[in-house]
This record gives structure tokens, sequence and C-alpha cells, in this order.
């Protein structure tokens, strides 16, 4: 078996993978790499399958068919342990941010360094507070998660991402719920630690704008199938009619217009 | 319509079935996972948790607790003394109430207690995790939730029930001494020299273990209805409830099975 360059630069490795739930079938033999030190954005809109395939690659879920491998590990069949030791080398920044409110902002950002490291106190709040200062949120370093603004709260869900050094950057919906002027930000902040740090990132995103400041590479899902995967350009000059149609943020018909009205009236009826 | 009648039944026997299962696989985790959160040999700092678990579980049930079980004592004392006094027999309300509070009603009074507070706190706690996707963080971390949040939390309920229980059940015996001194002028001395004569060491421990049953039931059944929370906020609400009702059940039901199996066994004074 011959092994490509691109192959060997994969860290994640996506392959046929399909889920579904119950009768309905939200991901359909799924293929997709993300390569080392790029920022690759899934795209897609409400129901696609963005998030059931994120929860695959964190292996909060099994696909019921294909493999995933992240950094040489196959994830849907590895033990419990070696899942842990991956996880280890990947950070994520959950859509809410998903922190813990009864920890302070740098009590959270501390945490995977006091649970997974046997690093001394004070080396583990000199780190926190490098953390915090990269994401702008060493001054607020005392507050707690209930107290902080939106964009805060996704600038510390980052810190506390990036806390142990990982190598894979996941994103779920970083600018949602944002204002224009905090969602740049946050884009500015995902490029920056990309080119100081050269970690590998996955954003998963329904904003255009935001796909377009920072990606590398974008793929696109739709109704469980990866219809794009490709540069800014190319992706720009696509003619897949749904890619057309998200890039012209043209909507679908009301109720899917009367032939569909018709079919599942008789579907219904008859 | 036979078939029907077994759908019915059968339903609600295999999803009692499902819950068993889970809590006893969820439990094994739990005491599995137990000496990490104990100081000195277990992970750094996560004794605190249990700490701060003990005093939300413990402490901060002790009013509650302790006025369920003085009004109880009393009402009981009361209840006794309209019976007893028809037989002259005014000064075994002493043993009724003595021997009812260090038996049964000191554990059962607590655990009731407990169970419409820390179930429900902690479901309700474990549910916004789920809901917010801390739960997932905590994975995606790679650490393990039984450490972080389900071990502290039992650790916490087994130190803190057997302590509320001891203290519950004195309450109740004190209300017996209220009513007493109030109707019949008994003094301290007698009611609590009447009270060592009637309760046996045995009896404090077997409400002890039966304590710790009750512990153990009211943080798993909370912990797992918050696991199960899916939707939004009004689905932890509802698991709030469910979590409540769950323990209280299984807490008598459990009161029931132990108090038959002391029997059976020959521990219970009354076999």
């Amino acid at each position: 078996m011959t092994t490509s360059t691109a192959d060997l630069d994969a860290v994640i490795r996506v392959r046929d993978v399909s889920v579904s739930f119950g009768p309905r079938r939200v991901l359909d033999r799924v293929s997709l790499d993300v390569y080392r030190g790029e920022i690759l954005v899934l795209l897609g809109g409400s129901g696609s399958g963005k998030t059931t395939l994120l929860k695959q690659v964190l292996g909060l879920m099994k696909p019921a068919t294909g493999s995933i491998v992240v950094k040489g590990v196959n994830i849907t069949s590895c033990t419990r342990a070696e899942l842990e030791v991956v996880r280890r080398h990947m950070g994520v920044a959950f859509q809410a941010g998903a922190l813990f409110n009864s920890l302070s902002v740098q009590a959270n950002v501390a945490l995977p360094l006091q649970e997974l490291t046997e690093l001394a106190d004070s080396t583990i709040n000199l780190i926190t507070w490098i953390k915090l200062w990269m994401v702008g949120l060493a001054d607020v370093a005392h507050l707690y998660p209930n107290e902080l603004s939106g964009g805060m709260r996704k600038r510390a869900a980052i810190a506390r991402a990036i806390a142990l050094d990982p190598e894979i950057l996941i994103f779920d919906e970083p600018s949602a719920g944002l204002d224009p002027i905090v969602a740049a930000g946050l884009d500015e902040l995902i490029v920056f630690l990309k080119e100081i740090l050269g970690i590998t990132i996955l954003v998963v995103t329904h904003a255009l704008d935001s796909a377009f400041r920072i990606g590398d590479r974008i793929a696109m899902l739709y109704q469980g199938n990866l219809i794009a995967v490709d540069g800014k350009d190319r992706f720009l000059s696509n003619t897949h009619p749904r890619i057309r149609q998200f890039l012209d943020r043209r909507p679908d018909a009301v109720g899917g217009g009367e032939e569909k009205f018709m079919a599942a009236y008789l579907r219904k009826f008859q | 319509m036979v078939l029907n009648v077994v759908e019915q039944v059968g339903r609600p026997v295999i999803f009692w079935i499902e819950d068993l299962g889970a809590l006893t696989l969820q439990l094994c985790a739990a005491l599995w996972r137990l000496p990490r959160i104990l100081p000195v040999v277990g992970t750094r700092r996560r004794w605190v948790t249990a700490l701060d678990q003990m005093l939300s579980i413990g402490v901060r049930a002790l009013p509650m607790a302790c006025t369920m079980s003085l009004c109880v004592g009393f009402v009981l004392a009361l209840q006794g003394a309209a019976e007893l006094r028809r037989f002259g027999g005014l000064n075994y309300v002493v043993d009724l109430v003595a021997v009812s509070f260090t038996r049964e009603l000191g554990a059962l009074m607590t655990a009731i207690a407990v169970s419409g507070r820390s179930a429900s706190a902690i479901s309700a706690e474990v549910g916004t995790m789920v809901v917010t996707e801390e739960m997932d963080a905590i994975r995606v971390m790679g650490l393990n939730p039984v450490d972080f949040t389900l071990a502290p939390k039992y650790l916490g309920a087994l130190v803190a029930v057997p302590c509320l229980t001891i203290l519950s059940t004195a309450c109740g015996i004190f209300a017996g001494y209220v009513f007493l001194a109030f109707s019949i002028d008994m003094s301290f001395r007698i009611y609590s020299h009447e009270v060592f004569e009637a309760i046996l060491v045995r009896d404090m421990l077997l409400t002890l273990i039966k304590s710790v049953v009750f512990a153990t039931i009211i943080v798993q059944v909370g912990y797992l209805e918050g696991l199960r929370v899916k939707g939004g906020p009004e689905a932890v609400g509802r698991a709030t409830t469910t979590a409540v009702v769950k323990s209280t059940f299984l807490v008598i039901v459990a009161d029931l099975a132990a108090t038959c199996l002391f029997y059976v066994m020959g521990w219970s004074a009354v076999g």
C-alpha cells in the first residue's frame, strides 16, 4: 500500500463515516483530512451534521461505520486509555464556552494543568497567566464565568483549550451569538494562535465571513454528505447548487414549494 | 387485550431493570474511583471538593432534618401518650420514641430530608453541566467525569448522611422529652436515663448502615437522572422532579429490605 505525503501530514483522518439516529442518516460516508498546521473550516447549515461530525472527531460518539484516525490512533476502535491520551493532544472551545461555573476563570484554565500534569502550583499559575494574557483576559482571571460577556467567555474557553499546548484545536461555532466586532476579534485570535503556536485548527461554523477570514481550506456538509473540500478561491467558484445558495444567502422555498407539498400530501393521506 | 396488559406492565418493568443496571454500574465506577478523592493518597485538592459536598449535603441540611425529626418526635410522643395513658403506661412513651428513632425514624427522616434537598440539587447541577456541554468538556480534556463530579459528592454524602442521622435521631428523642416535660413534668435526668436503658448500640449501628445505603441511593439516583438530561433547561426541571421521586421511593423500599434482612439475620432486637 502506498502512502502519499498528504496522508503523512493528515493529523485527523475521517474515512467513510456514517451515523444514523433511528431511520435518519445524519452522516453518509463522510471522508475528510485535516492537515498539520492548517485551519480547516467545516461549513454547513443547521441540521447538516457538522456538530455530529465534530462529536465523532472528539470521540464523544462512535460512528456506525467508518474510521477516524487522530494522530495515528483510530479513535473508533481504541481503548479508553488510548482515547484519553489522544484527547490530551486536543483542545476544544465549545460553542457556549462550557466553562465550569463554580470555578473562576483562572481556576478553569488551571484545571487541566492541575489534573493532568505534575507541575508545581507556581508553574501552573505562571502558565495560566500566560494563556490568559494570550487571549486578553489576564486582568479578569479572578472573575467567574457568569460575570463575563459572551466574547470573554469564548476567549476564556480558548485559554483553557490551549492550556496543555495541544497540537489540535477545535472550535465549535466560535462566532455564534457575538456582535461583528467581537466575532472579528475572535477570528484574529484564532489566526494568531495558528501562527505563533503552529496548531492544527478545525473550526465548525456556519458564519461565511468568519470562514473566509480564517480558513486555509473550507469543507461543506449538506444533508450528511461532504459536498466540497477546497481552498478558499476554489470553494468560491464551486458550482454546486447548495454551495451557490449558501454563498449567495438565498433561502429555501418556504414549505419546500408546490411539488414538495403535493408529494408530502400524497405520502401522508394516500 | 392480554398483549396490551403485558405491554403496559412490561414497559415500566424494563425501565426499572434498566435503571437498576445503570445505577449498579455507576455505583461500581464511583466506588472504584473513590480512593482518588481521599486526602494524601488521592488526586491533589480533590478532597476539598468532597469537603464542600459534606457541607452542602450535611451541614446545610441540618436545620431541615432536625426540624423534621423534632416535629415527628413530638407527634409520635403525643399520639403514643394518648393511647398508652389509657393503660397507665405513659412511661413507655420514652421507649416508643427512643426505639422508633434509633431503629427507623432517625435514618428515614434524614434520608427523606436529604433526598428532597440533595437529590434534586445533584440532578440539577449535573443536568445543567450536560446542557452547557461541561460534561463533554471534562471528557475531551481527558478527565473522568466520575472523578470530577460523582465521586466527591458520593464521599461527601457517605460522611455527611450518617452524621446527620445521629443528630436527627437525637433531635427526635429530644422532642419526646419536650412533650413529657410539659405533660407530666418529667425531668431530663430521668428521661435520659430511660432513653439509655431503651436503646441498644446494635440498633444504632444498624441504623448507620441504613444511612450509608440511603446516602448511596440519593447520590446515585440524583447523578443518573442529571446525566440523562437531554434538551434544554426544562429537561433539567423534569430531571430534578424524577430524581426526588425515585430516590425517595427507593429509600423507603431499601428501608423495608434492610429491616427485613436484619430481622431474618437475627441482628434486629425484634428477631
